[in-house]
Order: structure tokens, then sequence, then C-alpha cells
């Protein structure tokens, strides 16, 4: 335990002023790596707008595992009510606009998860494989729906369906302009934090600004209500929580239709927002990356916030521009010779060259080549949630009883 | 279907034993509705369309997206129709690939269709270059076309290829020349040699023109990755993402994903311009309101070589091996759909289709060994 509070960054995140400073020499750094390589792109208000359209799908699968997992009950199904949401957001929106679509998905996506609640909370069916099933299941259903409604229908086939109309965008008048402006000049620090605001505030779209916003909404319940503390318990010690008068299965049925309805409005603004239509497949594995955003993210609102953006941020880039992932390299440089540093304050010599040689690796990578193959831009995230779980794995607090069944009246269900 | 009888009957049997009932009873039934659903994720994938068959069949074997797919399936269907209109007696079966798709699945599709009698078949898409191999070989008597690769010494199979870099080129000529900004972008749907020659082609071409443009290039995903073809919100970002940083052309081989990038050039405004691949993209009905933003399409042809190998399978002069389509024989070209291509570009253009006809322009097919600046 010793440990744990003596490392500099567990140190940081204790208290809410570190790390909003941590945030903003993040910023400042970001700014000179920006300035030193010229690679302008990475704090400009596109790659801003992009990252936000990237981020949301995934925040989305992400906030639906929070929700299933606090409560007790592993979500693997994600993918599975995504997919469901991309079909329900594209024929409901086709046939009665973009909101409804949403709607529907949300509703769908909410009803089908009872499915999976009762095969898990009722039943007591492994959670892994009940997840799998409704995968399966979400991707078998999908085409066989869009086979028979799709096609015949205008631009519709078994695969693609009918064109959705799009949802109105807005950009803060006044603000947008004046912002972009100013990140335009380039000028150290205030250019590229004016390119991220007007990244904000430009073409904003109404989903991703309300989808956003179930985030706090749901840390709100969560933490800060009398139901979110009880399923919180729920997912801690279900026995306990029984024997204090929480209905354990009413619950966790209540987190899982939630965590499926959630998902599915995920999948929804993949159909509705990033293509216009539905595709088949569209969702290409988002649900299983939410599912790494949460443990990246310790089972914390804010750090699958910044799981999520991490995964964004890095499909964006790549995608805009891949010069400027190569860029980002000096970031690791200095942020791993910076760590080193700090183990000079105790001594551990071992540590300091471990963190400077990486630190040297990385800048000669740099220095002789002039891109990172994009395949390592792939995985980069998810090498990331790799090391949070190697090197962090003893620090990660999962919800207790995660996984485990519960049936009422039985000492423990492992 | 022997499991659903099993699962039913122990269901039934959980039902005479009286005792520890109800949970075993709702685990039962949790089991027959998971089975159930398995039932009907394999149902459904399995699902495919097929017509009756009252004359001569030809097989055409679809790759992912079908004949209603605008691209290169549904000209390959486009190739049939036009020799069906023409030879009149023949008919059609055809099946399409499914996203599940394995080499054994697309086997089982082609050897299907060989039992449904179709004689000839058209084989659309590289990825059944490993299941052509065993059904040809296990049916002799019937002939093949596969489109986009060829196999080596199968007597029975005719290889239909395109030379889409020639394509690619010409668009990249026009690109160089229509770009007022000097400055364009490539997306290519999956980083494989397939794409890299598209990117080669279409670099080579903006070189020729003027080899100072500023050159920005992405793929949309990477091997073992197949989703680029298929993502139009990645297509999407990446155009906005290449206007922002000034192009003002953008191609993309990439699929449906290069719808996304027409409607970045839409979102960007007038001045932007997007050009499609395959097909002529300005006519697809999904491209209905961005079609005044595609420049052009670089056209591959897959009717000519379908239609072609449908004449040769038929009338005896069917030969195997590979068959290439160029710009010489129309297998590529470009459109001119929207007239937004001036009288000088197409002069300039045309003299650069002669010059790659006669070989005195060799298009090469690896991007990496053209330089073109990208700052």
């Amino acid at each position: 335990m010793s440990n744990l509070k003596t490392n500099p960054i567990v140190r940081i995140l204790r208290s809410p002023s570190r790390t909003a400073l941590a945030w903003v020499g993040m910023i400042v750094l970001i700014s000179l790596v920006r300035e030193f390589t010229g690679v302008n792109d990475i704090t400009s208000a596109g790659a801003m707008e992009a990252t936000i359209r990237f981020t949301i799908p995934i925040l989305m699968a992400a906030l639906g595992g929070l929700w299933a997992e606090r409560s007790g009950i592993i979500n693997i199904g994600l993918e599975g009510f995504m997919i469901f949401g991309t079909w329900f957001g594209a024929w409901f929106g086709f046939l009665f606009g973009p909101w409804i679509g949403l709607l529907s998905a949300l509703l769908a996506g909410g009803i089908i998860a009872l499915l999976h609640a009762f095969l898990t909370v009722r039943i007591g069916i492994d959670q892994a494989v009940s997840g799998l099933a409704i995968n399966l299941l979400a991707a078998g259903s999908a085409r066989y729906l869009a086979g028979v409604f799709f096609t015949g229908r205008p631009n519709g086939s078994i695969q693609v369906s009918p064109p959705i109309n799009s949802i109105s965008q807005f950009t803060v008048h006044g603000l947008s302009p004046f912002l972009s402006h100013i990140a335009e000049k380039h000028i150290l620090i205030i250019s590229d934090v004016a390119g991220i605001l007007a990244g904000i505030v430009t073409g904003v779209n109404w989903v991703s600004l309300m989808l956003f916003l179930l985030l706090p909404f749901s840390a709100w319940i969560l933490w800060h209500t009398k139901y979110g503390l009880r399923m919180r318990f729920c997912g801690e010690n279900p026995v306990a929580a029984e024997s204090l008068g929480i209905n354990v299965y009413r619950t966790r049925f209540i987190a899982v239709c939630v965590s499926g309805a959630i998902a599915a409005l995920g999948g929804a603004y993949l159909a509705i927002v990033s293509t216009g239509n539905y595709l088949e497949g569209q969702t290409n594995g988002r649900g299983y990356i939410g599912l790494a955003a949460v443990i990246f993210g310790n089972w914390q609102p804010s750090g699958i916030l910044a799981g999520s953006f991490l995964f964004g941020l890095t499909d964006a880039l790549r995608v805009r521009q891949s010069t400027s992932v190569h860029a980002l390299l000096i970031l690791v440089v200095v942020l791993t010779a910076a760590y080193g540093l700090t183990k000079i304050k105790k001594k551990d010599w071992k540590g300091l060259i471990t963190n400077f040689v990486i630190s040297g690796l990385v800048l000669a990578y740099f220095l002789i080549n002039s891109r990172v193959p994009d395949e390592f831009v792939t995985f980069f995230p998810y090498l990331t949630t790799l090391i949070v779980l190697a090197f962090l794995s003893q620090r990660l607090r999962p919800p207790a009883m995660a996984g485990a069944p519960y049936h009422k009246g039985e000492e423990s269900g492992v | 279907m022997r499991t659903v009888t099993k699962v039913a009957v122990t269901h039934c049997r959980g039902r005479i034993e009286e005792g520890e009932m109800t949970k075993s009873k709702l685990r039962q039934a949790g089991a027959f509705v998971a089975a159930a659903g398995l039932i009907l994720t394999a149902v459904a994938v399995g699902s495919n369309s097929a017509t009756a068959a009252p004359k001569k069949l030809i097989g055409i074997a679809f790759d992912l997206g079908g004949k209603d797919n605008p691209g290169f399936n549904q000209l390959a269907y486009i190739g049939y129709q036009q020799f069906a209109n023409s030879h009149p007696g023949w008919d059609e079966k055809d099946l399409q690939g499914a996203n599940s798709d394995t080499d054994a699945t697309r086997a089982q599709r082609l050897q299907l269709l060989v039992s449904a009698g179709c004689n000839p078949i058209v084989v659309v898409g590289f990825s059944y270059h490993a299941a052509l191999q065993t059904v040809a070989a296990k049916n002799p008597n019937v002939k093949f076309a596969l489109v986009d690769d060829s196999i080596d010494n199968a007597p029975n199979v005719e290889g239909l290829e395109f030379k889409a870099e020639q394509g690619s080129y010409v668009v990249g000529a026009i690109a160089a020349l229509t770009s007022k900004t000097h400055s364009v972008g490539f997306i290519g749907g999956v980083n494989v040699p397939l794409i890299q020659a598209f990117e080669a082609g279409f670099k080579a071409g903006v070189a020729k023109i003027n080899p100072n443009t500023k050159y920005q290039s992405t793929y949309a995903s990477n091997p073992p990755d197949f989703s680029g073809f298929n993502a139009p919100d990645k297509g999407k970002e990446a155009a906005l993402g290449m206007f922002q940083n000034g192009a003002d052309v953008v191609y993309s081989a990439a699929g449906s994903t290069g719808l996304g990038a027409h409607q970045a050039a839409a979102q960007a405004g007038a001045g932007h311009w997007s050009i499609g691949v395959d097909a002529d993209e300005a006519l697809y009905p999904v491209n209905q309101k961005v079609a005044n933003f595609i420049l052009t399409s670089a056209l591959k042809n897959v009717n000519v070589g379908v239609k072609s190998f449908l004449k040769d399978a038929t009338g005896g002069t069917f030969t195997p091996g590979v068959h290439m389509f160029g710009i010489d024989n129309g297998g590529v070209g470009y459109s001119l759909t929207g007239s937004h291509i001036s009288a000088g570009v197409r002069v300039k253009v045309n003299a650069l289709i002669k010059q790659i006809s006669s070989g005195e322009i060799v298009v090469p097919t690896d991007p990496t060994k053209i330089n073109l600046p990208t700052k």
C-alpha cells in the first residue's frame, strides 16, 4: 500500500487541483510538440471535431458497460446491443426521422437487454456466455431483419439501409469564428487551446451533445443518489445488500436494461450521425473497445471518458493525418523521461535507467523514421490498455462481485 | 436440430420430476432460448437470393454487397445483362457473399451453383481465389471466370484482371489539373497491394502534371481488418481532414468508404471535389445529394470483362489464363457525368490516355517510389 501512496501518478490523480494542473501541463506539452514538429493538425478544430465523433459511440458502449458492471453483471453483449441499435435506429429513423430512430434504439436496446438480464440475473447463466449469445443473435437478426425490411427500399439492400435524414447541427455564433481565427495563427499554447475549444463549439451535433451529457448524468445517478448507492452495493456485495432489504434482482435488471439501452444509443449514433444509414458490420468491435475503456478507466466515469477519448483521438489523428501520430512520439519521449526523473527522489536507479532507455529508444525511432506504421497506430490504444492492466492491475478496483452469479438466499454466488 | 429436441425432452422431464423445480426449469428454458437464437442466427447468415431456372443458366457468385449494391458486383451483373440482351436463351442464378464468409463457405456457394446446373459461372472478387481453386479442379467441365484475380494452371478458369492503376493515373492527372490549391489527397480502403496500385497510379498521374503538388494519403484500415471498405464515417473524417489541411481534390479507392468522402466534399462546400472509383459514382442513387461534388470517377468496367468472358465461354473461344483489361480495350477509364471537367483538361487527359495505350507511359504500381511533397 505504501507504493500506492508514493506513486506520483496516483498522488496527482488524488487531488482535483493537481489533476487540473496535470491537464494544463499536458496541453502545454502538446502545444510545444506542435510548435516543434510543425504538425498543426494535432490541436486543430477539425481534429477535435473528428475526435468527438469517434469518441461518442465508444463512450456509449463504455457507459453501458459501467452501468452493468457496477451492478455486478458483466455485459460482453455490448457489441450486440450496438448492432441492434444500428438496425432499430436506421429503420425507425428512415420511417419517422432521426429522433424517433434514436428513441426506438433506446427502447429496443432496453427491451432486448431484458433477455440478458433474465439469463444472467434470474437463471444465473455464465455472464460471458450469455453476452456472447447476444452478440451472435444481434449479428444474425440484424442481417435477417435487414433482408426483410431494407431490400427493395430505395438504396436499401440486405447490408445497407435507406438513408436517414440528418440531424441539424449548431455552431456557437461569434465564438466559433473568433476561436478558429486565433487557432490559425499558430501561437504557442493560446492557439492550441483555441483550436480545441473551436472544435468543441463548431458544428455541434445535438445528438453528440445529449449523448455526452449521459456521462455526467450517469455519474450523478451512480454516485449521488440513493438508487446509485444501492446499485453499486449490489455489485460489491449482493448478499449484504439483500440482507439490508435491497431487491438485488430488480436492481440488476434495471441496471442491465439501462446498459443495453445506452449501448444501443451508441449504435444508433453510428447509423444516424456517423454514416447516415445502417451498414452491416458498422459497429466493427466498438462494443469490445467500450469494455476495454471501462477497464482502462478503472470503472470510474472520468476514467472511461479518458479511455474512450484515447481510442477516439488515435482513430481521428490516424485517419486524418498519420504524421500527427508521429509527432506525438515526442510527447512519449518527454513523458517517459519526466517519469524517470521522479525516480531520482526515491533513489530508484533501475527505474530511472529503464525510463530513460525507453525514452531514448522512442526518440531514436522518431528521428530515424518519418512516420509511424499504421498498424501500430491502430493498435496503440489496445497496447495502452494492456499496459494499464499489466502495471496498474494492483490498483484497479473493479466491482467486487461483477461476473459472479447471485441467487437469492444463497450465501455466496461463487 | 438434434440439440433442440434434446433440450425440449429434458425440459419436459424436468417438468415431471418434482423437487427443486423452479431454478432448473428456468435454466433449461434459458438454454432453449439461447439455442433457438443460435439457430435463427445460422438461418439468417445463410440466407441468399436465388431465381427459378427455365433456361440455360449462367451462375454468378457475388462478393459482399450483391447485385443491388452499386460497385463491381453490380457492374458484373450489368455485364451479364448486356450479354443476355444479345444472346436470348440464357438466364442467371446468383448467390452473394456474407460478412462471416470463410473459404469453406465460399467453396460451398460455388459448388451450389455448379450443382444447380450453371455453366459458365462468373465469380466476383479476389476473396474467392482459394475457394475457386478447389471447386474449379473438382468440376473440369464447368467454365469459370474470376474477377480481379487469376488462378495459375487452371484449364477452366479465365482470370479477368483490370489495370486499375491506369484509370487512377488518369484521374490523378485530372485532379492535379483541377486543383486550385495544388494540393490533393488519396483515401485507400485497406492497405493491401491491390489498393496501393490505385494510389500509385493516382500519385503518378498527379506527379506527371505537377511534381510540386502537395500530397496527402491515408488508408481507412489495415489488414487483417477489412472494414476500411465499408466505413463511410472514416472516409468522411479523412476527407474533411484533407480539405482542412488545404487539399481541394480527394480521390477514394475505398468501396463505400468513399461515400463519406463525397459527403465531406459537399460539407466543405463549393470548390472541393471528390473522385469516385470503379463505377460512375455520380450516378449512384445514394449519392444523389452530393453528385455535384463528384468531379469524376476512375472507372473499372467489370461489365466489359464479364461480357467478354460470357461470349468466350458460350461461343467456343474460351482461353484459360489471365485476360488483361486496360485503358486500350475499354477495361478502365474515367467518367464525364456532370461535365465538371473542362474541355482543356479533357484534351490533355486524352493525350495521356493515348500515351498509356501506346505503352509510352508505363503506370507504376508501387506508391512509395513516387515522391511528392507532403507539406
